[in-house]
């Protein structure tokens, strides 16, 4: 079957294994059906030799977070996250993956009323025990809190979907961090109401698409000197939003994703603009989302941010393995998401930290579910500027 | 056109090719022996399993895996053996599947061992500097967890943060610190083995001079030919309290191979000596960014270990031998940082090869040293001949060559040319006194080279020590022993059946 991959994306791949232990479903089952190099090996053995889809392969492709630690370990520059959901795009067309429910269950997000309705009832059925305990929601999900308000026009804080309805204090921190460097700052609320990684993830490029044309015309660059950067608090989106360039792969969307800063890599560069003040008395273990680490590349940003805010940094051991949250995965997975995790709570207990703190709600949710409590970097800048709000 | 793929697929989808296999007779009771022995989940026979495990890091192809089994402990790989033996099938260990010489290549549907979910630390004894670990360690993870109590494992292969220990002992794996600190044998004292028979023994020993014969030497290097090992005892190796690094760029690849021969003339022992080609290192340093000179010749890659003074001295000399042989440049790294990266460069390089054709095949002979220049110019000669593209990578200090032909498999007769060239490139080593592998192992890649380096009686007797240990010649059959000189032809190199992908 055509997977509609390039194959020049495919042969880039060598097979020497270098990528095997940057990938926590390797890494938890030593199988090589659960490998970076496994999946790339099917991907070949389905488009090249037209061997059949059958359950096993739709696994492997299936049980793959998404996580892109395999692309940073490759040293022959193989583009796995594209060929990846590539893959899926193909076989949810096909209808191999990616069934209805699930394709259901994505569409709230685009739409910010049903999503907040949605995470009301799910707050609601938490309260009461009714949200099963596979989808390891530790903190309580709010009922409901005030949108964020414009301040100025220097720049759009993206507060999305998910995000937006379950960690708001998150965005008031960051908005507070970037006020506090200069900047007016206008929370995207109902103006981009998703940036599309979900659906990207689980082969549905084309509801993206829509979204990512959306956004781009909500978001305009502004008449000014420099264009109006977009800057966003969650690494998944993010890194979903610097892709849109190639999504798309028009110049209008290559120059939206230029536009498009993690707050962490943001921050970092107008640092000068922050006020001096005394570090924290805590000491931080990081723990690197993979968006930002594998995908935007921009995880140095995060120490660089926090240095001068805490008395000690402390890096994890693990090498910015995955904690197996993947956006939907840790719902769709939830066994190995569970294994991976505890690859990644064992390497928190050993840092011995105050705080852990990571840039992306699915990681933070998904850490919760065990009760690893993490706060988001821009908090604990926040807490530095500001003192406890 | 949804509706035309949904329908294309649906024929495709549920072709599953597991009943195929399970419907086969002997296939079924094997599986369902080794599945009671195990748990079901751990026993695998699907398509894809199988043909995945069909292939290791190397260019060759074509094996095809029987049932792949994911043991956890000394008691199951046992089991899969005795249940192996009963339905006369033979076996084949693997660990994470990064060799090059296609030992972990399974021949004739053998029964895989995969070690990797056996893959605990069992102990680290700091006042004995040994540690217990299963075979399914990764090599790197080993050397991690030892960093805090002051030690690491010595023998570092370039996919040391991939390979096992198993996989190592298997292979007697070097690296490029395997010059100073000696390779994989030197490190494992002891190990719990698992014969074809299904017994289990232990052979060496924590003592340092073990009664009897050293069949703990005889088996680390096997390749899986004597048995598979569940447990291993291997040596901790204090961590150098000063590491130099330096960094020498050269105009041509020979003045690389003279300063090496003049910095071991000199008495200095550096921990590692490497030396990579113009094409590895543009290619290298485009993934890694370290800095390596890219319009050089060729660089040496040395370093040197021990007292803060000695390194001193000793990085001093060779960067004065380097110039004194033509060195353009001379670089200290002056961080761990910027040594971590000049060595991340440098293990990647097979890797990094991939951005300039989708192939490669890895050679890895040993010549004496005084010989390297001499054989270095008739690679490129007879790679020009064979109009293939040849790139060279090796550990210099030990005369460990690593001659890589790339290519793009899919031109055609590009194949004869790429085993042309491999070929006298080979008999170019062993003309100059050299020998066929220096680490990657024989596998199935150089067994019809052994005949050129050892005599039928050399090759006879090595059969026989195998069939010592293996009377059946079930333990990854047809590997290492040319046809004729042991078990090749033995009949647990069942046919192929049918209903798996190539
Ligand atoms: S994206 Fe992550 S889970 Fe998927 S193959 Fe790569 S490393 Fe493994
Ligand atoms: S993806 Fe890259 S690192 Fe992984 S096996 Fe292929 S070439 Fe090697």
């Amino acid at each position: 079957m055509d997977l509609k991959l390039d194959a020049d994306d495919l042969n880039t791949c060598v097979q020497c294994g270098l990528c095997l232990p940057h990938c926590p479903t390797f890494r938890v089952t030593g199988e090589e059906t659960m490998s970076p190099r496994g999946r790339i090996a099917l991907m070949r053995a389905v488009q090249d030799d037209g061997v059949p889809v059958t359950d096993e392969v739709v696994d492997a492709f299936a049980t793959c977070v998404q996580c892109r630690g395999c692309e940073p370990a490759c040293p022959s520059g193989v583009p796995y996250g594209h060929l990846m959901e590539r893959t899926r795009e193909t076989l949810a067309d096909a209808g191999a993956m990616t069934p209805t429910w699930q394709r259901l269950a994505l569409k709230p997000l685009a739409y910010p009323a049903m999503l907040r309705a949605g995470s009301k009832a799910l707050s609601v059925a938490q309260r009461l025990n009714l949200v099963p305990a596979r989808l390891g929601l530790s903190e309580e999900i709010p009922f409901s809190q005030e949108p964020l308000a414009t301040s100025g026009d220097d720049l759009f804080l993206f507060t999305g979907c998910v995000m937006d309805a379950w960690q708001r204090d998150v965005h008031a921190s960051g908005q507070r961090v970037l006020e506090a460097a200069g900047f007016g700052v206008t929370p995207t609320n109902d103006l981009a109401p998703c940036c599309g990684a979900l659906q990207a993830h689980a082969g549905l490029a084309r509801d993206t698409r829509s979204l990512a044309e959306k956004m781009m015309a909500n978001l305009p660059a502004g008449g000014g000197e420099t264009p109006r950067p977009i800057v966003v608090d969650s690494a998944g989106c993010g890194a979903a939003m610097k892709d849109y360039g190639h999504l798309l792969g028009t110049p209008e969307a290559e120059a939206f994703s230029a536009r498009v800063f993690d707050i962490q890599e943001f921050v970092a560069q107008h640092m000068n603009r922050l006020p001096a003040v005394e570090p924290l008395e805590l000491a931080v273990a990081v723990q690197d989302p993979c968006h930002l680490r594998h995908v935007q590349r921009v995880h140095d940003a995060t120490r660089t941010v926090l240095r001068p805010f805490v008395r000690e940094l402390i890096e994890l051991d693990d090498d910015g393995l995955c904690c197996g949250a993947g956006g939907a995965y840790s719902v769709l997975q939830p066994e190995l998401a569970g294994q991976i995790r505890e690859r990644k709570v064992a390497s928190i207990e050993r840092a011995a930290a105050d705080f852990v703190a990571s840039a992306n709600p699915g990681c933070s949710m998904h850490l919760g579910g065990v009760g690893v409590a993490t706060v988001h970097p821009m908090q604990i800048v926040d807490r530095g500027l500001h003192g406890i709000a | 056109m949804r509706g035309q793929i949904t329908g294309r697929l649906a024929s495709l989808v549920k072709r599953s090719s597991k009943s195929a296999i399970e419907a086969d007779g002997p296939d079924a009771a094997l599986l369902a022996d080794l599945r009671s022995a195990l748990a079901p989940d751990r026993v695998k026979m699907d398509g894809a399993q199988r043909s995945l495990l069909g292939h290791d890091a190397s260019v060759f192809g074509g094996g095809v895996a029987g049932p792949v089994c994911y043991p956890v402990d000394a008691a199951e790989v046992s089991a899969i053996m005795t249940i192996a033996e009963q339905h006369g099938r033979g076996i084949v260990p693997r660990g994470a599947g990064t060799g090059l010489a296609g030992g972990a290549i399974p021949l004739g549907a053998p029964v895989v061992i995969a070690v990797t979910k056996m893959n605990s630390i069992l102990e680290v004894d700091t006042e004995n500097r040994i540690a217990w670990v299963e075979p399914g360690v990764i090599n790197l993870d080993l050397s991690k967890h030892l960093a805090s109590y002051g030690f690491h494992f010595a023998p570092d292969p370039s996919s040391q943060q991939v390979c096992t220990i198993g996989g190592n002992v298997g292979n007697n794996s070097g690296g490029p610190h395997c010059l100073l600190y000696g390779v994989t044998n030197a490190h494992v004292v002891a190990m719990e083995v698992v014969l074809a028979s299904g017994e289990i023994v232990t052979l060496g020993g924590l003592d340092a001079e073990p009664d009897g014969y050293d069949l703990r030497g005889a088996f680390v290097g096997s390749e899986g030919t004597l048995g598979i090992t569940t447990k291993i005892a291997v040596r901790l190796t204090p961590n150098a309290p000063s590491v130099r690094t330096l960094l020498l760029a050269f105009s041509t690849v020979q003045a690389a191979a003279n300063t090496v021969s003049a910095v071991i003339a000199d008495g200095i022992v550096p921990a590692a000596m490497e030396v990579m080609d113009q094409r590895i290192t543009i290619a290298v340093e485009n993934y890694v960014n370290a800095g390596y000179p890219t319009d050089a010749a060729a660089v040496l890659l040395a370093e040197v270990e021990g007292l803060e003074g000695g390194t001193a001295i000793d990085a001093d000399r060779i960067a004065e031998l380097g110039r004194e042989n033509g060195a353009v440049s001379v670089r200290v790294a002056a961080t761990d940082e910027e040594r971590a990266l000049l060595w991340k460069g440098r293990k990647t390089a097979f890797g990094a090869v991939a951005q300039i054709a989708p192939d490669y095949y890895l050679h890895d002979t040993v010549v004496p040293r005084s010989k390297l220049a001499e054989v270095l110019d008739q690679i490129y000669e007879i790679a020009d001949r064979h109009d293939v593209l040849v790139m060279n990578v090796f550990h210099a200090g030990d005369g460990n060559l690593h001659p890589l032909i790339v290519f793009d498999g899919r031109i055609e007769g590009t194949w004869d040319r790429v085993h042309a060239a491999g070929g006298e490139i080979l008999q170019a080593s062993l003309a100059a006194g050299g020998v066929l592998s220096g680490e990657h192992g024989i596998g199935v890649e150089k067994q019809q080279y052994m005949s050129a380096m050892f005599s039928d009686d050399d090759l006879d007797h090595q059969g026989r020590l195998r069939r010592a240990f293996d009377p059946a010649c079930r333990a990854n059959p047809g590997k290492v022993l040319p046809a004729g000189h042991s078990c090749a032809d033995i009949a647990a190199l069942r046919k192929v059946p049918s209903g798996v992908w190539g």
